[in-house]
C-alpha cells in the first residue's frame, strides 16, 4: 500500500481487496478472460456501491472520497485493481465523471448520479489508432450551424462494449474540445480489436460524420486545463493500476524463487537469481515511490504536476517491461504455461504502458512542458 | 560517498548476518535513531521536504511551524543576516574532478573558521545531544535552519567534512565513552577536527571484515598499529582518522576487530593521495608504522569492532549522494546540464536527444522521488533499516546511464574540446565519475546481496570465512 494513507484509506483499500477477493478474483478474471464466463453485470453496481466511481462526483449526485482527496483514493483502489486486475475502465469512467463534475452542463450533470452508483459506464475517447494522444488524435472537427460534426477513429478505448457514454476530445479550429455523446448516437460506433490484454477489452471508437449538439461540450471550447487535468488523473491512475500489478507479479515470482528447488537447494539461493531479484525490486521500489509522488502532486494541483504525472508513466511504462520480462524469466519454463497467471500480468501491463500514452510520448511531452 | 570509498561496506554487513540477525536489527534501531543527528550539520534537506510532502499525503510540505518555531526561525533569519555572507546563485557548482576540485590549505582553513562561526552562533549539530557540544533541539529545527541557511555561504568542509558530521560524529555518539564523546564531538561540530574513516584496505573492499591492519597492545596499555588502508575521501586535509584494525587474528574475522580514533600528525602515519581516472586526487592511502594509539582513543569494546561497524554502515548509507545538486522547492529543472548541451550542438529540436534528455530527467526525478520514498518510510519507524540500499543501488545503477546519456547527446564534443571549454569538458569528466556511486561505499553488488537477503530474505550466500579463525583463511 501507498505510505502516508489515513485511517479511513487504509479502511477504504481493504474493503476493495476483501471485495475483489471474494467476487472477482484472478481465477474469475481469467475465466472471463477465456470466455467461459460472462462478467456480470452487477459488478459494476457493486463497485459503485463501494464508492470506486463515486470519488470525483459531489455529494449532491452521490459521489465523495473517504479522505476528501479523491485522487489519493482512486489510486488506492487503481493499486488493488492492478493488484487483481480488475476488469471495466474505471479510469475512463472516473475521468469522465470528472470532466463532467469541472465542466458539465447542468443536463449532463444528471449523469453523475448513474456513474457515480455504476449504473452506467462512461469511457474517454482520447488517442487515435496510432499512438497519438494529442485533444486532437484522430478526429477532425467541422461546425455546423450551432452544433458540430466529428468524424474519424479514435483508437485503444479501455473497455469501450461496457461504456454508455463516451467522452470525446477533439480541437475545434485548432482549440482542445471535450464531447459527451451516449453510446447510441448517430455514426458512432464501437468496433472491437483483438489485442495482447486479455482482463481489459479495447476498441476503437468510430465516428462517421456524428452530428452533436452545441450542449454536448464539456467546459469551454479552448480550456486547455481542463483537458490537462484529466490526463494527469488517467495518467496517474493508470499508473498506479500499473503499480498494483507490478507488485503481484514481483511478489509472485518471489514466492517461486522461494520455493522453487534446483540442485539441492531453492533456486533464490543462487547468486545469479538473487542478483535478478534485487534489480526486479529496485524497480517495483522506484515506480511505487515515483506513483506516490505523481498521485501527491496531482492531488494537489501542484505546478510540477504534469510533468510528475508523465515522468511517472515513462519510468513506470518501462519497469513494467523489465519486470515482466525478469519475472517470465526467472520462472523459466512454467511462466511460459496458459495455465500459469504470469502471462496475464505481462499481457495488462504491455497494454497498460501504452495506454493515455507510452513512455516516448511522454518524455517529449516532458521536453515540451518544460519549454524545450 | 562518504569516507570510505571503492567496494564498500555493505559487504561486511552481509558477512555478519551469520553471526547474529538479532544484533543486526537491533544495531539498525539504534543507528537509525541518531541518524537524524547523523544528517543535522550536512542538511539533507531536500529529500526530507519531498518526503513530507509524500508521508502528509496529501498535507503538503510546510511542516516547521509550530508556536516554537516560529520564534526560533525569527531567531535564525535575524542571525544569518548578521553573521553570514549572501549566496551567490551563480556560482559554479564544486566539481568532482580535476585539480580544482581539491582543497587547498587556505581555502580549508577559511572553511573551518566560517563553520566555528555558526557553531559559535549556535547552529551546528543542532539536534546534537548538548552535553556533547550540540543544541539538543528536534529535526523539526534543523529543517527551519537548513531552510533559512539556503540562501547563505555556509561552511564547506568538502566530502570529509561530510564525513565527520554524517558517519563517524554520529558513530562516536553511538559508541564513544564520555570522555572521548566531551572531548571530540564539540570540535568535530566547530570545524576544530576533520575525521575520516579508515576502513578499506588494498586487501579488503568489499570483504570489508577481513581487514588486516594490525593493532597491538604495548606493555603501556596502548596499542601500535601497523598497515595501510586506502580509498579514504578528503584524507590528506583530515585530522583524525576513525580506523578499522585487527587487534585478534586468531578468532573468526567479524570478532577479532576493534575501532581507533588516529590523530593522522602522528609518528609514523604517512597519507599519499591516489591519482583517479578524472585526474583528481580526492582519495588517499594511509601507510601506518609502528603508530602509538592510546587506549583512551578506543571507540568500542576491543573485539566489538564490528557491532560499531555496522552502525557506522548505516550511517554511511543513510550519508546520501554528496555530489547531488542542492535541491529547490517546487522547481525542478529538466536536465539542466543536458539542456545546455543539447544547445550547444544545435540538437535541441532533434527528436533522438529529446528523448535522451527527458530520459536522463525522468532518472532524475525517480531517484529524488525514491530518496523521499525510503525517507518517508524510515520516519515511520517501523521500516526494514536496509532500506537504504534501495537508494544505493538506484543510483549505482541510474548514475552510469545518465552519465552516458551526456557522451550521447555531445558527440563528438564530448571527446574533444577547445582547452578552455568547461562546459564540454565536464560532459567527459561526469562520464568518468558516472560509475562512482556503482562502486563506492558499497558497490552495486553488495546492494543487491544486501537487498535480496535483507529485504526480499532470500538464503545467504554460502560462507566459508565465518566459524574458522582469520590467521587461517585465504586473504591478499
Amino acid at each position: 500500500m501507498l505510505p502516508g494513507v489515513t485511517a479511513d484509506q487504509r479502511l477504504f483499500a481493504e474493503t476493495a481487496e476483501r471485495f475483489i477477493r471474494s467476487t472477482c478474483p484472478v481465477s474469475t478474471v481469467r475465466r472471463v478472460a477465456q470466455q467461459e464466463v460472462q462478467l456480470d453485470v452487477g459488478y459494476f453496481t457493486e463497485i459503485g456501491e463501494l464508492g470506486w466511481l463515486a470519488l470525483f462526483v459531489p455529494e449532491e449526485h452521490g459521489g465523495g472520497s473517504p479522505s476528501g482527496h479523491p485522487v489519493l483514493d482512486a489510486g488506492l483502489i487503481a493499486e488493488q485493481r492492478g493488484r487483481y486486475l480488475q476488469p471495466g475502465g474505471v479510469v475512463g469512467s472516473n475521468v469522465a465523471a470528472l470532466a463532467i463534475t469541472l465542466g458539465g452542463t447542468g443536463e449532463q450533470r444528471a449523469l453523475l448520479d448513474d456513474l457515480a452508483g455504476g449504473k452506467a459506464l462512461a469511457a474517454w475517447a482520447l488517442g487515435d489508432p496510432v499512438g497519438g494522444w494529442e485533444a486532437s488524435a484522430g478526429v477532425e472537427v467541422r461546425r455546423d450551424g450551432a452544433g458540430f460534426v466529428l468524424s474519424g477513429t479514435k483508437g485503444l478505448v479501455q473497455d469501450a462494449h461496457l461504456a454508455g457514454w463516451f467522452l470525446i476530445s477533439a480541437a475545434v479550429d485548432g482549440r482542445p474540445a471535450l464531447f459527451l455523446l451516449p453510446g447510441d448516437a448517430p455514426g458512432l460506433s464501437v468496433e472491437p480489436l483483438a489485442g495482447l490484454d486479455l482482463t481489459h477489452r479495447y476498441a476503437e471508437v468510430v465516428l462517421r460524420d456524428v452530428a452533436v449538439p452545441a450542449s454536448a461540450v464539456v467546459g469551454q471550447i479552448g480550456d486547455g486545463d481542463l483537458g490537462e487535468r484529466l490526463l494527469q488523473v488517467a495518467t496517474v491512475l493508470t499508473v498506479a493500476e500499473m503499480v498494483g500489478a507490478i507488485g503481484a507479479l514481483f511478489a509472485m515470482t518471489l514466492e517461486h524463487a522461494r520455493s522453487r528447488a534446483a540442485f539441492g537447494r531453492v533456486i533464490g539461493s543462487f547468486q545469479a537469481v538473487k542478483h535478478q531479484l534485487a534489480d526486479l525490486s529496485l524497480a517495483v521500489e522506484c515506480s511505487h515511490a515515483i506513483a506516490t509522488g505523481a498521485l501527491t502532486a496531482v492531488q494537489e494541483q501542484a505546478p510540477d504536476a504534469g510533468e510528475l504525472a508523465s515522468a511517472a508513466k515513462a519510468f513506470v511504462g518501462d519497469a513494467a517491461i523489465d519486470v515482466s520480462q525478469g519475472c517470465l524469466q526467472l520462472h523459466g519454463g512454467i511462466g511460459y504455461t496458459w495455465e500459469h497467471d504470469l502471462h496475464l500480468y505481462l499481457r495488462r501491463l504491455a497494454t497498460d504502458r501504452v495506454v493515455f500514452g507510452d513512455p516516448a510520448w511522454h518524455r517529449e511531452r516532458i521536453c515540451r512542458l518544460h519549454g524545450l | 560517498m562518504s569516507g570510505q570509498a571503492a567496494e564498500g561496506q555493505a559487504a561486511g554487513g552481509q558477512a555478519a548476518d551469520g553471526q547474529a540477525t538479532g544484533r543486526q536489527t537491533a544495531d539498525g534501531r539504534t543507528a537509525g535513531g541518531q541518524a537524524t543527528g547523523g544528517q543535522t550539520a550536512g542538511g539533507q534537506t531536500a529529500g526530507r521536504q519531498a518526503a513530507g510532502r509524500q508521508a502528509a499525503g496529501g498535507q503538503t510540505a510546510g511542516e516547521a511551524t509550530g508556536p516554537g518555531l516560529d520564534g526560533y526561525r525569527r531567531e535564525v533569519r535575524a542571525w544569518l543576516a548578521a553573521n553570514l555572507d549572501p549566496r551567490d546563485d551563480d556560482a559554479p557548482a564544486r566539481l568532482r574532478g580535476g585539480d580544482a576540485a581539491n582543497l587547498s590549505p587556505e581555502r580549508v582553513a577559511q572553511q573551518r573558521d566560517l563553520q566555528r562561526r555558526i557553531y559559535e552562533g549556535g547552529y551546528a549539530g543542532i539536534t546534537w545531544p548538548a552535553e556533547f557540544g550540540g543544541q539538543g533541539l528536534t529535526p523539526a529545527h534543523e529543517e527551519v535552519f537548513a531552510q533559512e541557511s539556503r540562501g547563505y555561504v555556509v561552511a564547506d568542509l568538502g566530502i570529509a567534512g561530510l564525513t565527520t558530521t554524517r558517519v563517524c560524529g554520529p558513530t562516536i555518539l553511538a559508541h564513544g565513552t564520555d570522555e572521548f564523546r566531551r572531548t571530540h564531538i564539540p570540535r568535530m561540530l566547530s570545524g576544530e577536527e576533520i575525521w575520516v574513516q579508515l576502513f578499506s584496505e588494498p586487501g579488503a573492499g568489499s570483504d570489508l571484515a577481513g581487514v588486516s591492519t594490525r593493532a597491538t597492545r604495548t606493555d603501556a596499555d596502548d596499542w601500535v598499529l601497523n598497515g595501510s588502508k586506502v580509498w579514504t575521501s578528503g584524507a590528506y586535509y583530515a585530522d583524525y582518522g576513525l580506523c578499522l584494525a585487527r587487534t585478534d587474528p586468531t578468532v573468526p574475522k567479524h570478532r577479532g576487530l576493534t575501532w581507533f580514533g588516529v590523530p593522522l600528525t602522528s609518528d609514523g602515519v604517512t597519507i599519499r593521495p591516489i591519482r583517479e581516472i578524472n585526474g583528481s586526487s580526492e582519495f588517499c592511502e594511509e601507510f601506518f608504522d609502528d603508530v602509538v594509539v592510546s587506549d583512551a582513543n578506543r571507540i568500542g569494546a576491543v573485539g566489538d569492532g564490528w557491532t560499531v561497524a555496522r552502525t557506522m554502515m548505516v550511517f554511511e548509507r543513510l550519508g546520501g549522494d554528496p555530489d547531488e545538486a542542492p535541491r529547490h522547492a517546487g522547481a525542478r529543472e529538466l536536465a539542466p546540464d543536458l539542456v545546455a548541451l543539447a544547445r550547444r550542438v544545435g540538437r535541441q529540436g532533434d527528436p533522438v536527444t529529446r528523448q535522451l534528455i527527458a530520459r536522463a530527467h525522468v532518472i532524475d526525478v525517480v531517484k529524488e522521488q525514491l530518496d523521499a520514498y525510503v525517507a518517508a518510510q524510515a520516519e515511520s519507524g517501523t521500516a526494514n533499516p536496509n532500506l537504504g540500499s534501495y537508494s544505493k543501488l538506484a543510483a549505482g545503477t541510474l548514475n552510469p546511464v545518465r552519465a552516458s546519456i551526456g557522451l550521447e547527446i555531445a558527440a563528438a564534443a564530448g571527446v574533444a574540446w577547445h582547452p578552455q571549454d568547461t562546459e564540454a569538458s565536464t560532459t567527459a569528466l561526469n562520464y568518468l565519475n558516472g560509475r562512482i556511486l556503482a562502486i563506492a561505499g558499497g558497490t552495486n553488488e553488495m546492494q543487491r546481496n544486501g537487498i535480496s537477503e535483507r529485504i526480499l530474505g532470500l538464503p545467504r550466500e554460502p560462507a566459508h570465512d565465518l566459524d574458522r579463525p582469520f590467521n587461517e583463511l585465504r586473504h591478499n
